[in-house]
């Protein structure tokens, strides 16, 4: 089956720093995402797999290079376009939740949705759906202190699919859970992603993690420097990363 | 680094950070040192001693009015402080900073922050001192030279006082930080629950807060006299206990029902805003109320004054009726004295009665002072020379019509109508009460009626067995009574009294530059300034509020713009909640302050319904505009 490019990454580079000052963090990566992928990018601290995913969710401009979104390059578009490009074609979930909470489950989930507009007969039935597919229908009129860090991750995923995004960008997701909670959301982030409902790029330090996605990306020094391919069986791929990672000798983070 | 830089640096910082703050205690201090620079420097001196003294009265009273207001207003900006500064007091842990040295250094902050607001506004109180005296005479419109005038003993009080109250708001502050856990202080204030309350006690809040502010409600429309003070005693109470379980029970509950119903909520963005403002309702609601009953206050202050201005400006008006009054025991030709007085001035008008006075074994009313009685028609008579309106019928053979003043402080039910009075026997019985000085200044000092022609005519018989004196009355008014002095020497000249007292004639003069109530145009502009500054401090309580809900939101916002909400929508979000904030303290303070002031109209006997108009539209207008200004701050702090 011929899966159609979704993202396009060219020559990306990006340094910090001015002038003579200047630290490269990420060097020539090239790299293509296409629909129906599931990403992670691993490798040691300072490797610039944030900087990367910033990049690549738009919250960040590299030094050079380019990154086709859908077609379009997103390192030359203005604040107003980058917005609206977050809201219809991206979603994000972050290691911290980012739930608010001064609203129910529900509410945290409905609002991306609410605050485009969609009629609220709508925005009721696609909470619910999300709601199923992340086990928290008996949860949506919780606050989010009345749940488990689990129970909020799997919400703030619903939160970033219910949009229905083009990509799902996950920093370090499984960072702040315990391995139970960690297999229930990667669990879930697979489901969708195999029922053909999400493409998903996560960052992660986590091998255990990384061994739920279809490829794995490893990076050192700024570089891609190597791609893993998951076979069927997930313990096995599990195994091969972290051989891998011995290989590359990077200190994992 | 030593405690004393860091401190330095800190308050440096707060000073740009918290200038509202800083703003809002600088002016506290300005208006306090003006009211008190009132009371001790010589700058009323223009005043006669009389009026300095009620005034000097009227400026403590409202200073210690003041005092309980800037304790609360102070109290609650430096908890807004101290909250801001908790996270980072609490990070000062990590640095190695015990609580004993972080309370010292919070306070050495706390001591910088009152020293400069204390300087800042007893300078500019003294800088505008002569301007805050110019315009509370020229709003109190008492033509007077002011000099600038100050006195130490002012900026002592002055100082004394925001001190004590300020380094009391310190201490305690200094004790929370000292006894507060590190992750209490990390977290600083920020609410991160929902407080849940049983079900049981919002239904009773709702129902007793309702109840409690209708009952105050039904109480101040019930308020009309003297007798029923204690109702409006009792609307007081009611009304403030009514709005603070109104702001914890019924407007939450509203609130939560809103979130509860998603087809709403779902619905024009309100996601954010609406459960923003459930969530932070119980954290808040102190607040609102607060600054409701400091808003209520101010419009009720407002409407005493302008209901003792009202009052000021009719007796003014009732004084000056007639500038020349000539009571004399025998008759004179009115004209020829016209004369005299148009030599020096023109008359405007003039006119003239017959008075029977008696004393109280003759006319028996319930006052003991000198009565008299007046025939109708010649009342009339004088009152169409005199353009005053006069729509009474002529009374019966028995009923007489009673001609009264106006009383500066007068709670009593001034219509006599239906009262029984005794003249000579024989009972009249009163068809009402007139303050229309048709008879002039004799209406203040007498007990007048007055009677149908036949009855006058009757009781001329008294006058003649020596049981009432007859005498003659003259008025005039001239066209410019500021030159009442012009004809002094004329009618000072028509003075006279036989040695056994029978034969009299007296001059009364009334001089419209007499101050003897002008004290009363100064406590006007006193409230004025009063109300002013409890609307500025009630919009400034709202803004330090709304400054404090930004900080907290600020990392939920942040949050929000990397998840691709348009900024558009959050500013419209920040907006709208805002917006109602705003609108709740203003609302219920115009709903409940037309009781108040209805209820006070109707104890004064004043139509005070240009108040709540004038009022409503001043608080508006700066509600409005503090609004705008918080909009557009945390638009600024949360939107970049």
């Amino acid at each position: 089956m011929i899966m159609r490019q979704l993202l396009e990454v060219t020559n990306l580079s990006k340094n910090y720093g001015r002038g003579n000052y200047q630290a490269p963090v990420l060097r020539n990566i090239n790299m293509t995402v296409c629909e129906g992928d599931f990403l992670a990018i691993m490798g040691p601290s300072g490797a610039g797999k944030t900087t990367l995913l910033n990049l690549l969710s738009t919250l960040d401009a590299p030094t050079h290079g380019s990154i086709l979104l859908d077609g379009a390059d997103i390192t030359h578009m203005k604040n107003h376009e980058l917005s609206i490009l977050r809201r219809d074609k991206i979603g994000f979930i972050f290691q911290e939740y980012n739930l608010l909470d001064s609203m129910t489950l529900q509410d945290n989930i409905a609002l991306p949705l609410s605050l485009n507009g969609v009629k609220s007969s709508e925005v009721i039935q696609r909470v619910a759906e999300q709601a199923k597919i992340f086990r928290l229908s008996a949860h949506l009129d919780k606050y989010p202190y009345q749940l488990s860090g689990g129970q909020k991750q799997r919400a703030a995923s619903a939160r970033a699919l219910i949009t229905k995004p083009r990509i799902l960008f996950a920093d370090e997701p499984t960072g702040a859970l315990d391995s139970r909670s960690s297999r229930d959301l990667l669990t879930c982030l697979k489901t969708v992603n195999d029922a053909g409902q999400a493409t998903i790029l996560m960052v992660t330090h986590d091998a255990y993690s990384a061994s739920y996605a279809k490829q794995v990306y490893l990076l050192k020094d700024g570089q891609i420097q190597c791609r893993l391919n998951r076979g069927q069986d997930r313990k096995e791929f599990y195994e091969e990363i972290l051989s891998m990672l011995a290989t590359l000798g990077g200190e994992q983070e | 680094m030593k405690l004393y830089t860091l401190a330095w640096s800190n308050f440096k910082r707060s000073v740009r950070e918290f200038g509202v703050l800083v703003l809002s205690l600088a002016f506290s201090v300005f208006i306090f040192f003006n009211f008190q620079n009132i009371v001790f420097s010589d700058a009323m001196d223009v005043l006669e001693n009389y009026n300095k003294d009620y005034i000097d009265i009227v400026t403590e009273t409202l200073s210690v009015v003041f005092v309980v207001f800037l304790f609360f207003f102070i109290w609650y900006a430096s908890n807004v402080f101290l909250n801001q500064r908790k996270k980072e007091i609490g990070i000062y842990i990590f640095m190695g900073l015990d609580n004993r040295r972080i309370g010292k250094l919070y306070l050495l902050e706390s001591g910088m922050v009152g020293l400069f607001a204390l300087a800042f506004g007893l300078v500019a109180g003294l800088a505008f001192s002569k301007l805050f005296q110019m315009i509370l005479l020229r709003l109190s419109r008492i033509s007077a030279d002011v000099r600038f005038s100050f006195s130490l003993q002012s900026v002592m009080i002055t100082s004394a006082m925001f001190l004590t109250i300020h380094g009391l708001m310190t201490l305690k502050g200094c004790h929370t930080l000292r006894t507060s856990s590190v992750l209490n202080l990390l977290s600083g204030a920020k609410q991160k629950e929902m407080k849940p309350e049983h079900r049981a006690v919002t239904t009773l809040r709702i129902l007793a807060g309702t109840g409690i502010l209708a009952a105050g409600y039904v109480a101040a429309w019930r308020t009309g006299d003297l007798d029923s003070l204690e109702l409006g005693l009792a609307a007081t109470i009611l009304v403030i206990v009514g709005v603070y379980l109104l702001y914890s029970g019924l407007i939450p509950a509203v609130l939560r029902a809103l979130t509860r119903s998603k087809g709403y909520l779902y619905k024009k963005q309100r996601t954010l805003w609406v459960n923003s403002l459930a969530f932070r309702i119980k954290k808040n609601y102190r607040t609102y109320a607060m600054v409701t009953v400091l808003m209520i206050s101010a419009v009720t202050v407002l409407a005493v004054s302008i209901a003792m201005q009202q009052r000021y400006e009719r007796m003014v008006w009732f004084d000056q009726t007639y500038t020349y009054q000539i009571i004399s025991s025998h008759e004179w030709d009115g004209e020829e004295i016209c004369e005299g007085i148009e030599e020096d001035n023109e008359v405007s008008y003039w006119n003239s009665f017959r008075l029977l006075l008696m004393d109280a074994s003759v006319f028996d009313s319930r006052f003991q002072n000198m009565s008299g009685v007046v025939s109708y028609s010649q009342v009339k008579e004088a009152a169409g020379r005199a353009g005053l309106d006069f729509t009474w019928p002529e009374p019966g053979a028995y009923e007489a019509i009673d001609v009264s003043h106006e009383i500066m402080m007068s709670f009593v039910d001034e219509d006599r109508a239906g009262e029984k009075i005794t003249i000579d026997g024989e009972t009249y019985e009163l068809l009402g009460s007139t303050k229309t000085p048709y008879l002039g200044n004799l209406q203040t000092y007498m007990n007048l009626a007055i009677v149908s022609d036949a009855a006058f005519e009757r009781l001329h018989a008294l006058a003649e067995n020596g049981r009432a004196v007859e005498n003659w009355v003259y008025n005039y008014r001239i066209a410019v009574p500021e030159n009442v002095d012009a004809s002094r020497p004329y009618l000072t000249g028509l003075a006279e009294r036989s040695e056994d007292g029978s034969v009299y004639t007296g001059v009364n003069f009334t001089d419209p530059l007499n101050r003897d109530t002008s004290w009363v145009c100064v406590m006007y502009s006193l409230c004025l300034f009063l109300f002013a500054t409890f609307v500025l401090a009630g919009g400034s309580i709202m803004f330090l509020k709304t400054g404090n809900d930004v900080y907290e939101d600020h990392e939920r916002y942040q949050v929000l713009c990397r998840l691709g909400i348009p900024r558009r929508i959050l500013g419209k979000s920040v907006r709208s909640e805002i917006c109602f904030t705003y609108c709740c303290p203003f609302v219920l303070t115009v709903l409940t302050s037309w009781f108040s002031v209805r209820a006070l109209g109707n104890v004064m006997k004043e139509d005070l319904f240009q108040v709540n108009l004038w009022s409503a539209g001043a608080i508006l207008v700066l509600f409005t505009l503090v609004c705008a200004f918080s909009v557009r701050m945390a638009r600024r702090k949360l939107l970049g």
